[in-house]
């Protein structure tokens, strides 16, 4: 295998859905990044070999989104674009695609990423109405078209939401909250603890933001329906946060006995991310400065039900692969999808018996607070699905730069019951 | 037989007669010479017709995207009389009418450029098939040369798409694509250009039925007072738009209300005399010689250079934003770049502002205005700027910013890349030393709002190397603009002569000149807007800003007038206040002279139009005289293309020195010697080239 090398990630600010971004269709969140970061390398419109994109919502009007993304950014014709669709991990799997295929040689220049816009995720009729309208389409006289006009009831007018459906485990039935909910119950997770981590997710967001130190990830974009003005920064986190506002909050998907609130789960969110990856011949022939080497990345499969802990397997398959231990990793991004599964995931991976009851091999070690999530991550900055795998990677190693460190592991659990992992190394 | 730009075959029973054979040019258009051998040709096609050996005609064209150009502008220009215009309109007409008599099919495929006596051409065929081909375009243009279609347009266009539509074609002069020409029933048959010629094959197969609202609309067309009410309408609006200087639109009309119930001959006869009328016309020759210039100057830079591909602006605010706008329209994926957050959005207002406004008039869809929109890549650094081919600075207007700028810039872009600045009035050659290597250097000044003004100054100085001023004098070409190369000097080209003449209508003022009697001398001379009303617009401090420049650059000759300093002390600084000489509303829209200015100004005596015009206009010619002395431009159609594209001087005078030539050199610098004995020596004394030329007999013209 060839080495495979990030030159740079790039990301939009992560917009709370239904404001500023709410009228951008998703490819166009994506096509200033791309633009930016063959522009900084240098490297011509005709000279990628493939754009990769993860997407999960797939607006009908963009089937390949990645086609479209390369195309608006003004790359070659010839460029072989395709998109990829993992739910949450759907970034990730994008890298992981780079990834391989730079590593098996195949190819030498790619940018992979994700892009979401859950703002514009559609209201939906069901199959009854669809069957009328169907009817109509072919019904030849007068008569036939009243007959199917008179099946129309108003019961068929209700919509079917879109983003609901997806956000519902189809294999269980159940609502993915609901999968959060279940691991607080079967590891015993306090409706405080939670609180906790979705404070410290903003208080941490808000700092770095304050620090400046998301200057160097975030691209500027333009926002609201006339584009006429920039959005620089992340619009979700919270600098009034308390646990006494967040303790008032009611349970949303268990609501007489739960603990998960719409405050300490990630909100919806529109963004996106790209990184820009190529092959060592690449790096010399450009005379580029990559920030991080790929080390390798793994995903995971365990029960629908428990989703949330699946990144554990997805851990340790990675560091196998790389033949590394959890202690040797500098800094942790874990996704939040809910504070819950976080802290489920923090709980098992120190504890051999919880280890070995969920099926892993044994303890990964701790996974200690100050190198996990430190400029706060999902409850915070917010889950744009398709992209939120590519962010964490962006934001681990801006971070790792930052400090100066060496090893990093973003990981994230994934609607369905999968867990991914990718290793990087910081080389700037 | 052999024709050399016509073709013509018999095959398989079908006459094929196909139009730019042999032609070098990218568009055929006709001379008296095509139209001869055209006329043999169809005499042919009679006979053939007549002997039953062909049961249809196909005209079509052999030449890319372009079906026929119409007549050559030269020929129109070379018709010297009234006799020999009225000649060559009856000769085309001739082959036409025998065209449109021939007793089988006879089909235009158009695919590409059909215009002019290319559409009245195709308007004689009994089918027109156009192609979707997206360069198809069809139009009657001859209004915009001061004439009209004289090949039997003006008969049948209207007979065939109804007399509004004809008039909206023939009045403006536009040019419409296939699915409007089918829309409004002016083809027959719209599909691919591979598609035209076998459906010419069949063409009873596409002859459209009129709808029932087609025939509607056509019974209602043709009731007696619903024609009065569509002439009516037409004429006040020609009015309204040209007012009254440009005789070819109302003699369009005056012909169409005539011919509506005359048959073919009559009409016809009529349109060769009212086309012979017009050709005579000063408007009609002026406007040809802007057409002349603007071609040619098109011609400037032959060698193939490289294209600018990628491109950036510095300093966004108003000006940034627009040019933004401009580099995202030619597809550049431009990066725009400012030192704040809020520059950036003010200039992201600007491009949002000019796409909306497009998006608004239906010419883009969303989707165009959002890849527009997101092509535009603002940013607060120089990252990603070695991939630019150009950077346009258009920060502050203030020297030392600038060469700041231009030193960071440099070290930030690529070796062969062009920096320009969108300077207004900064000295082009000063502001180069302060680059490593100054002959990428080039001055670039477009005119405010960028959306709307067509004139870009490339301003060169003495290190400019060629092939940086020819890289954007195509790039201008390529952004629809209109390009002047200029060599540096105070107020460059359109600059230093616009402000003699604010600076002369201020000094009338000044005198005690009335002011709306100023105004309407220039708007009676045809310019845009009247000379208190565009310092206004400019603003008073921008005025006295760009006159100092004069002032230090050229002497005390072109000092601002005291008046306008006064109103700057009155603190009227113009439109952007909404006080100048006149009270703006918040949309920008004239309320009301300035109660101010009237008081202070007072009127104490009166001037003929005459004389005001002679003491705005004569000043601009004896400045661009010098101009052309300095060797600051190639030539004198140079100066009147700038002038025309940059400040509206009305183009159907033919451009600054044209007028000045058909007036004659020598009256004109009799008048200047008169004003510099009553008046002012300093301000009016003709320069010495004028009086060389006046005195040689010569023109601006023929001068050099």
């Amino acid at each position: 295998m060839k080495a495979v090398y990030i030159v740079k990630g790039l990301r939009t600010p992560c917009v709370k859905a239904g404001t500023q971004f709410k009228d951008i269709p998703a490819p166009f969140l994506a096509t200033n990044l791309v633009r930016n970061l063959l522009d900084r390398a240098g490297i011509k419109n005709d000279e990628v070999d493939e754009v990769i994109f993860g997407n999960t919502g797939t607006p009908a009007k963009y089937p390949n989104i990645a086609r479209v993304i390369a195309l608006e950014a003004g790359l070659d014709l010839k460029t072989d674009s395709y998109s990829v669709h993992r739910n949450c991990a759907s970034g990730l799997e994008a890298l992981s695609q780079a990834y391989l295929k730079i590593a098996s040689g195949r190819s030498q220049i790619v940018v992979a990423g994700g892009t979401e816009n859950m703002s514009q995720m559609p209201l939906m009729f069901g199959e009854k109405l669809k069957e009328i309208f169907l009817g109509l389409a072919f019904s030849k006289t007068l008569g036939q078209r009243i007959q199917h006009i008179l099946k129309l009831r108003l019961q068929h007018l209700k919509p079917v939401i879109a983003l609901e459906q997806g956000l519902t485990d189809p294999f269980c039935n159940i609502n993915m909250g609901m999968t959060a909910e279940l691991l607080a119950r079967r590891f015993g997770i306090t409706r405080t603890e939670q609180d906790t981590v979705a404070l410290t997710s903003h208080q941490r967001a808000v700092a770095a933001t304050k620090a400046g130190f998301f200057k160097d990830e975030i691209l500027p974009m333009p926002m609201g329906k006339k584009l006429e003005k920039l959005c620089a920064e992340d619009i979700g986190p919270r600098d009034n946060s308390s646990l006494e506002k967040l303790g008032k909050m009611k349970p949303y998907f268990d609501r007489k006995t739960g603990t998960v609130t719409v405050a300490n789960a990630c909100p919806i969110t529109d963004g996106a991310a790209a990184c820009l990856l190529v092959s060592e011949d690449v790096v010399e022939k450009y005379g580029l400065k990559p920030m991080a080497k790929i080390i390798d990345y793994h995903f995971h499969g365990n029960s629908p039900e428990q989703m949330g802990i699946a990144p554990l397997f997805a851990m340790e398959g990675v560091l196998a692969r790389a033949g590394m231990k959890l202690s040797d990793m500098d800094l942790i991004e874990l996704n939040e999808a809910f504070a819950a599964q976080v802290l489920a995931c923090q709980k098992i991976a120190k504890n051999e018996t919880l280890a070995k009851e969920i099926g892993l091999k044994g303890a990964l070690g701790e996974i200690r607070d100050d190198i996990l999530n430190v400029n706060g991550s999902g409850i915070a900055l917010g889950h744009p699905v398709g992209a939120t795998g590519t962010r964490i990677v962006v934001s681990l190693m801006h971070e790792l730069k930052r400090r100066g460190k060496k090893y990093g592991m973003a990981t994230l659990c994934i609607g369905g019951g999968q867990g991914g992992a990718m290793i990087i190394e910081n080389l700037s | 037989m052999n024709f050399s730009t016509i073709g013509f075959k018999v095959e398989d029973e079908r006459a094929y007669i196909s139009l730019g054979e042999n032609a070098e040019k990218s568009l055929t258009t006709f001379s008296e010479k095509s139209l001869l051998e055209l006329k043999d040709i169809i005499v042919q096609v009679e006979q053939l017709a007549k002997e039953k050996k062909i049961k249809s005609m196909i005209v079509h064209s052999v030449k890319k995207d372009c079906f026929l150009a119409g007549m050559d502008v030269s020929v129109i220009n070379s018709l010297d009389s009234f006799d020999r215009a009225q000649e060559g309109s009856k000769a085309g007409q001739d082959i036409f009418n025998r065209i449109e008599d021939l007793p089988i099919d006879t089909i235009a495929c158009i695919d590409g450029v059909c215009v002019g006596g290319g559409l009245e051409f195709a308007l004689s065929c009994r089918y027109i098939f156009v192609s979707d081909n997206p360069k198809t375009r069809l139009g009657l243009p001859e209004v915009k040369l001061g004439v009209l279609p004289g090949f039997g347009g003006t008969y049948r266009l209207p007979r065939r798409v109804g007399t509004p539509n004809a008039l909206d074609l023939m009045l403006t002069g536009k040019m419409i694509k296939a699915q409007k020409a089918q829309r409004m029933g002016l083809a027959d048959l719209v599909t691919g250009k591979e598609c035209l010629l076998a459906a010419a094959l069949n063409p009873q197969r596409f002859k459209k039925k009129k709808s029932f609202s087609q025939k509607l609309s056509s019974f209602v067309q043709h009731l007696g007072f619903v024609q009065k009410i569509i002439f009516n309408k037409a004429k006040e609006k020609v009015v309204e738009t040209t007012k009254g200087f440009y005789p070819a639109p109302l003699k369009i009309i005056e012909l169409m209300e005539l011919n509506q119930k005359s048959f073919r001959k009559s009409s016809l006869l009529r349109e060769a005399k009212s086309f012979a009328e017009l050709s005579q016309t000063i408007q009609s020759k002026s406007l040809q010689n802007i057409f002349f210039i603007h071609d040619n100057a098109k011609k400037a830079f032959k060698d193939e250079v490289a294209p600018i591909e990628r491109s950036a602006v510095l300093g966004a605010g108003t000006m940034g934003g627009g040019i933004a706008w401009l580099l995202a329209k030619n597809g550049e994926h431009p990066y725009m770049k400012d030192i704040s957050e809020e520059g950036l959005n003010l200039g992201l207002q600007q491009a949002a502002k000019n796409f909306g406004a497009a998006l608004k008039r239906k010419k883009i869809t969303r989707d165009q205005f959002l890849r527009s929109m997101h092509s535009i890549l603002p940013t607060l650094n120089y990252d990603g700027f070695k991939s630019v081919d150009m950077v346009v600075e258009a920060v502050v207007e203030n020297m030392d910013v600038k060469k700041k700028v231009f030193a960071e810039l440099e070290s930030n872009v690529r070796e062969d890349c062009i920096i320009t600045s969108n300077t207004s009035s900064l000295s082009v050659g000063e502001m180069s030393t302060a680059l490593q290597k100054p002959e990428r250097f080039v001055g670039l000044h477009f005119f405010n709002p960028v959306h709307k003004m067509p004139l870009v100054e490339i301003i060169t100085h003495e290190k400019t190397s060629l092939e940086a001023t020819a890289r954007l004098f195509q790039w201008v070409l390529k952004s629809n603009k209109v390009p002047v190369v200029v060599k540096d000097g105070p107020g460059f080209l359109v600059n230093r002569i616009l402000l003699p003449f604010l600076n002369e209508a201020s000094y009338l003022l000044h005198e005690g000149v009335d002011l709306n009697l100023i105004e309407e001398a220039a708007l009676q001379f045809g310019m845009p807007m009247g000379p208190f009303r565009l310092m206004d617009e400019i603003g008073i401090d921008v005025v006295i800003k760009a006159g100092k420049i004069l002032e230090d650059g050229l002497g005390k000759r072109v000092a601002t007038c005291p008046l306008v300093h006064q109103l700057k002390d009155f603190g009227l600084l113009g439109k952007k206040d909404n006080k100048g000489f006149y009270i703006y509303d918040e949309k920008g829209k004239v309320l009301e002279l300035n109660p101010l200015i009237k008081e202070k100004y007072r009127s104490r005596k009166t001037l003929d139009e005459t004389t005001i015009q002679m003491r705005m206009i004569l000043p601009m010619i004896n400045e661009a005289a010098r101009i052309l002395d300095e060797g600051l431009v190639d030539s004198a159609a140079t100066v009147d293309l700038a002038l025309v594209f940059g400040i509206g001087f009305p183009p159907f005078r033919g451009g600054l020195l044209k007028y000045a030539d058909r007036e004659g050199l020598s009256r004109l610098t009799e008048v200047l010697v008169g004003f510099s004995q009553d008046i002012d020596e300093l301000r009016f004394y003709p320069c010495d080239y004028l009086e060389k030329l006046s005195i040689e007999k010569k023109s601006f013209y023929s001068g050099n």
